[in-house]
């Protein structure tokens, strides 16, 4: 049966709206969703692409559920590490830092370098500001931000951007470009209350500060749907303190994640990784145990946004697969 | 081609549809005789401003789809080419629908056998976010609170729960940059001729549906649909046909209107600099049906280290492949992630290519599409 379903872009943390389009249970292909508020059916090609997961499920084996739960009893607790993977939705990320909590297991909250902040401007600020210092490829990375930014232009806004590249869309709408260190930046500008920075990228954690000082608003955009939500749940990691904690872990948990294609460090050396994918990726291909999970077609739950906006999905579809609250459930009872 | 006036016989079709439900009981007709496996038409998802395009197999469910959705600009002939290129179907047609039907056909990638199309009279589609938005501030009204949009006599025209109305004349929000969407305003084909019938409330009487019968099927569509006793008809009087062909006339005026005041700013598109290359207009065209096999997939289009891409190479092969077959559906601008008002260049060149050829995409009469035909290659 032909079906068009509403749910959203899993792909960054702009908080997109996207129809998928089921046959006979399958899904088969996007839609845009022209009543969603933040892209009014606009998405980008990672957004479309995002149902190409299914051309990779995994097949569900409870014998490897059981052998993973074997692996973790062995395990001394605090060698072992999760990752609070900003793909996972608050209702998993919520069970997920209950389990950490519960069993003295580490915590790994980590996204490019960025961390959570409190107070962010919307992105109808953003369309409205008169003032816009833009750092990274904002544009062609989050585009349904850049489209804020776009129209802030358009309104008369003065845009400054600071990237590596120079010729590129978001280079290409700048008032003034340049390609400095984010310290640079700031300091180069005279940057107020009436500006917004928008960021999705930094050359350190310690830029985090200099940003949150400048005195203006700030947005950073994260690169994973709920990343919001989770490094509000749990501190960010900055790079060193995630390659210092991975160094010091035997068993490494990795729920919906690809942390193997997202940091670099050689995973190699971590003798047991456990992933829960609903799909391959280069962590399921170096994994000890693979668990197939349900992905967010297949359950309900929420995603919070970089501008903090928590919208709720619905299940598009059943599945037999565990959910990661399934699982974590599973593990709790087995490690009691 | 003639004329008739028809209604539902059915008192809750005949309620719930926009004028008369006539469209839902022909759609009664179809499935409850077995003609076609299934009926397309837009249902209300989150609100009345979010049209979604719903399977019906089954009669009963036929009533959720009553009424007119001004508000969801939606495209039906990829949906067919795609997901229904095998089965029977009848389905709701807006002018640049059944164009784009019209051209899928002469590509044989639709079946015109397997299809019945029930045609409505268009004066525009209006994006829903833009929809509501303008609501709030043209009308000082709640959007949640409106029950029905109409378009008619010039004016945007909403209805709350309590049977009041509210207009406000089109050219007043358009001038403020609300309205209609940008093609829909220089669209210049309002009824779709090339539908079995066409359906819609000018020239007819307060509870009825005008229907223009295009062809022998809409005949069929007709005769059928009244001997079941879910229609009745009536012949509309010499007046009636003529305002409607008067209201035509004014919004192709309207149109051509436009045409005339924006084609001029297709040659200087700054716009392009912040194309990011993601071929969301491609993918949504109802024209470009290639998918995988597309020119722009083979490695020597590929150059993704080069965003924006070169407008000549990327635009400029899309341009060449199909702008005679643009039938100005405004997909491609609504899904720009970067808002890069793409349908003006190809509406432009399908305008040129028409003034040279006299083809109309999707409206012609031409069994083969464009450039298949010897005396039409020349641009």
């Amino acid at each position: 049966m032909f079906e068009i379903k509403h749910t959203l872009c899993p792909s960054c943390s702009v908080g997109c709206g996207i129809n998928v389009i089921l046959d006979s249970e399958e899904i088969v292909g996007t839609f845009p969703y022209k009543r969603h508020p933040i892209n009014e059916g606009k998405n980008c090609s990672n957004g479309r692409s995002s149902i190409d997961i299914f051309e990779e499920k995994l097949a569900f084996d409870s014998k490897v559920l059981d052998d993973a739960i074997g692996k973790l009893k062995s395990c001394s607790n605090e060698k072992v590490t999760v990752i609070f993977s900003g793909s996972c939705s608050n209702e998993d990320l919520e069970a997920i830092k209950s389990l950490c909590e519960s069993k003295g297991f580490n915590i790994l909250a980590y996204d490019n370098d960025l961390r959570n902040f409190d107070s962010v401007a919307s992105y109808d600020e953003v369309e409205n500001a008169s003032t816009l210092f833009v750092i990274g490829n904002i544009l062609y990375e989050n585009p349904l931000i850049g489209r804020r930014i776009v129209r802030a232009k358009e309104n008369g806004a003065k845009v400054f951007v600071n990237d590596d590249l120079e010729n590129s869309p978001t280079a290409n709408i700048a008032d003034e470009f340049t390609s400095v260190s984010v310290k640079e930046f700031l300091d180069a500008n005279d940057i107020n209350e009436d500006s917004i920075i928008v960021f999705n990228k930094v050359d350190s954690f310690e830029d985090l500060d200099l940003i949150e000082s400048a005195g203006s608003k700030i947005l950073p955009v994260y690169s994973k749907s709920n990343s919001k939500g989770a490094l509000s749940l749990v501190e960010a990691a900055s790079k060193e303190d995630v390659l210092e904690l991975l160094k010091n872990t035997d068993v490494l948990l990795v729920f919906n994640d690809d942390v193997v294609n997202d940091i670099n460090f050689d995973f190699k050396s971590i003798s047991q990784i456990i992933a829960f994918s609903p799909s391959k990726n280069d962590t399921t291909e170096l994994a000890s145990f693979v668990i197939p999970v349900k992905s967010w077609l297949e359950y309900d739950g929420s995603f919070t946004n970089a501008e903090g906006l928590t919208q709720e999905f619905k299940a598009a579809f059943e599945s037999d697969n565990m959910s990661v609250v399934d699982v974590i459930e599973k593990i709790n009872g087995e490690l009691e | 081609m003639s004329y008739v006036l028809a209604k539902s016989k059915d008192s809750a079709i005949h309620e719930a549809g926009e004028c008369g439900g006539a469209v839902t009981s022909i759609f009664k007709y179809l499935l409850d005789e077995g003609i076609v496996d299934g009926v397309i038409a837009l249902r209300p998802g989150d609100d009345i401003y979010d049209g979604i395009p719903t399977l019906i197999t089954d009669s009963e469910d036929l009533i959720s789809t009553a009424g007119s959705y001004h508000c969801a600009p939606t495209m039906i002939g990829d949906i067919i080419q795609k997901y229904f290129i095998d089965k029977k179907v009848a389905f709701t047609v807006k002018p640049c629908d059944i164009r784009s039907v019209d051209e899928l056909i002469k590509r044989h990638k639709i079946d015109p056998d397997n299809i019945y199309t029930i045609g409505l009279n268009c004066g525009g589609t209006v994006s829903p976010v833009t929809g509501r938005k303008m609501i709030e501030l043209f009308y000082d009204v709640n959007p949640d609170d409106v029950v029905s949009e109409e378009i008619d006599k010039g004016q945007f025209i909403i209805e709350l729960a309590d049977g009041t109305e509210k207009g406000v004349k089109i050219h007043e929000l358009e001038h403020e940059g609300f309205g209609r969407r940008t093609n829909c305003q220089r669209c210049d084909v309002k009824i779709p001729r090339k539908a079995n019938i066409a359906c819609g409330n000018w020239g007819s009487e307060d509870g009825w549906t005008f229907i223009e019968i295009n062809d022998e099927k809409g005949q069929e569509l007709i005769s059928g649909a009244k001997s079941a006793g879910l229609i009745e008809t009536k012949n509309p009087s010499e007046q009636a046909i003529e305002a409607r062909l008067k209201v035509e006339g004014i919004m192709i005026k309207m149109a051509k209107k436009v045409q005339a005041a924006k084609f001029g700013d297709a040659g200087n598109m700054d716009a392009w600099n912040r194309c990011i290359g993601c071929y969301a207009c491609r993918d949504i065209c109802p024209i470009c049906w290639c998918y995988k096999n597309c020119e722009l997939n083979k490695s020597y289009f590929k150059d993704e280290n080069n965003i924006p891409p070169s407008p000549i190479a990327f635009q400029g092969v899309r341009l060449s492949h199909m702008s005679f077959s643009c039938c100005d559906c405004g997909q491609c601008d609504d899904v720009c992630p970067m808002d890069i008002p793409v349908s003006l260049i190809f509406d432009k060149l399908q305008k040129k290519y028409c003034e040279r050829t006299g083809y109309v995409a999707g409206v012609s009469d031409d069994i083969k599409p464009p450039l298949y035909s010897p005396e039409k290659t020349e641009l």
